[in-house]
């Protein structure tokens, strides 16, 4: 899978680290049962401390998203994160872009401009 | 939280990516069965087994500790693959010692089925099909089964073109 990862930005590492994870279960690159890679080998490769990559292991698995196993490691549960939440919030948002009478792409605009 | 200290600013995207050799997996077991019915003495006692037990369970406990999974990352930090769950063997490919990332096609009788090292090249290969392919500075080739190589590649290419500027 692909794990995306900024240094520069201020978004916490292991904030960043689970966001891949999720987006990863979300797309269908994570299947249910697979196993991430082991937090040493993942913290060299994202060139982050080992700690983080483990605070957001347990982020995920608080989530539900992930297990631990004694001598399984981490390994994906669910589905992913319900969207339900965002779409609704998606849902509200073009509403209140077309009572401003903003077009498909300002508003797309806006969003990239805000992520 | 720390982050270790990295040159390059903005997003960073590495691949990561799993691969099981369950052919080395099956044939090991076989291996295994074969070495303790060949360690018994014709008609002798069953009790006489103790010694090709030992030596099967060993060789089938090594093999599978260090060849039944290949794990890859690629990224800024260059190409990494780890065997087994204990992540040996392993080796890493920096940047400035890959030339160019490839994605080949592997016909089946290519295939190395583990680690398979030459002075020419390293493969570690457990199935056929699409398949990255480093060519290193030195020429030396380095063959590594990937879930998605198109994915691996594109994330070296990347790497390579933003350290080459």
């Amino acid at each position: 899978m692909q794990w995306t990862i900024d240094h520069s930005s201020r978004a916490r590492l292991q904030d960043q680290i689970a966001a891949s994870v999720r987006r990863g279960v979300v797309n269908g690159e994570l299947p249910i049962g697979e196993q991430l890679p082991p937090a040493a080998e993942l913290a060299a490769a994202l060139s982050v401390d080992r700690n983080t990559v483990l605070a957001a292991y347990r982020e995920l698995r608080d989530e539900g998203v992930l297990e631990f196993r004694r001598g399984r490691g981490a390994r994906v549960t669910s589905e992913g994160p319900a969207l339900s939440p965002v779409i609704e919030a998606a849902r509200a948002l073009i509403t209140t872009a077309r009572l401003h009478g903003l077009a498909h792409d300002d508003l797309v605009r806006i969003i990239k401009e805000l992520t | 939280m720390t982050s270790l200290p990295t040159t390059d600013a903005g997003p960073q995207p590495i691949y990561t990516g799993r691969a099981t050799n369950w052919p080395m997996v099956a044939s090991t077991c076989i291996g295994g069965l074969l070495v303790v019915l060949m360690g018994r003495q014709a008609n002798g006692p069953w009790a006489d087994l103790t010694v090709p037990l030992v030596l099967a369970a060993v060789g089938v406990l090594i093999n599978i500790l260090t060849a039944s999974t290949l794990r890859v990352t690629a990224g800024p930090r260059g190409f990494t693959f780890h065997w087994g769950p204990f992540g040996w063997p392993r080796s890493t490919y920096r940047l400035d010692e890959i030339e160019r990332a490839e994605v080949i096609d592997l016909p089946w009788w290519r295939v190395s089925w583990g680690l398979w090292w030459t002075p020419k090249r390293t493969c570690c290969t457990v199935r056929s099909g699409p398949t990255v392919r480093l060519v290193l500075r030195n020429r030396r080739t380095v063959t590594v089964t990937v879930p998605d190589p198109v994915a691996a590649v594109a994330v070296l290419d990347q790497s390579l073109n933003q350290r080459r500027g």
